[in-house]
């Protein structure tokens, strides 16, 4: 793309239908978000290679050839996606091709609660860390702070911000936002009911 | 389409503010916030304690999201 039409802010054409990609940290909502939206009527890509566990009981929601976007080069695979929703973390965004449109839902959650989450999730998994958690609380605010960056340079993303905790609290408010940032067609009452609150296990004011 | 956080108010020179309207209108942003926005969040990536993408790799391979 030239400076040019990056300084103008000319949008390129487009590129058939725009995926819908449910993003973020892990354990920051992105399941529960891919539930509300198939609800709402997009078809989700994914493989059921991973399947349900103590840590998302109802699935993950995940098309496990995308753990591989950092290192494969033919992502020519992603145009299946189109029309459709895929989660992908938020830290293999950089990695998108660039010849599909996206629509992209960005989960924030308190990070203290993100990370309690994913330490339960590593001694589910019997994973060794070592990783202090100030640290890495520092190293997600970078990235999600390069992640906003990133999202306002390139034409072909259209980033929507949720907040877990707020969906949790008024998942209505949620699907109308979605909705109309995904064309007004999806089912908003169906969104709502795919939100189980009970699911909201690692609250910051039950946190040590 | 951002800005679902609270906002503070900043004081910057009022020259200033009018050559950041006029670059940001050229630049294509929807507003001057947006753009002062992006600069601060760009220049705050140099003076933080930038962790390497290491940590977070090492922690999301851990977690089984990436290969």
């Amino acid at each position: 793309m030239s400076l040019l039409t990056d300084l103008l802010g000319m949008k390129p054409a487009p590129q058939g239908e725009p995926i819908v990609l449910v993003s973020g940290l892990p354990r920051s909502g992105t399941s529960m978000m891919m539930k509300m939206i198939e609800a709402g009527g997009i078809k989700v890509m994914e493989d059921g290679v991973r399947t349900p566990d103590i840590d998302n009981p109802k699935g993950y929601y995940e098309y496990e050839r995308v753990k591989n976007l950092e290192k494969e080069t033919d992502k020519s695979y992603l145009r299946e996606a189109r029309g459709k929703v895929i989660k992908i973390i938020s830290f293999l965004l950089k990695d998108l091709p660039p010849d599909n449109d996206y629509r992209i839902i960005f989960m924030r959650r308190d990070l203290d609660e993100v990370l309690a989450s994913q330490n339960k999730m590593l001694k589910h998994r019997n994973e060794t860390d070592t990783s202090d958690d100030n640290a890495m609380r520092e190293a997600y605010l970078n990235h999600i702070a390069s992640v906003r960056i990133m999202s306002r340079k390139r034409q072909n993303w259209q980033t929507i911000e949720v907040r877990y905790e707020d969906t949790v609290k008024n998942p209505a408010a949620t699907a109308a936002t979605l909705n109309a940032f995904l064309g007004g067609k999806l089912n908003e009452k169906s969104m709502v009911a795919a939100v189980d609150a009970e699911l909201y296990r690692n609250r910051k004011d039950k946190l040590k | 389409m951002f800005g679902f956080g609270k906002t503070v108010n900043v004081k910057i020179e009022k020259d200033l503010h009018a050559r950041l309207v006029k670059i940001a209108d050229v630049a294509g942003y929807a507003t001057v916030d947006e753009f002062i926005t992006q600069i601060l969040e760009k220049e705050m990536l140099h003076f933080e304690d930038v962790k390497g993408d290491g940590d977070i790799r090492n922690k999301l391979k851990g977690l089984g999201y990436i290969s």
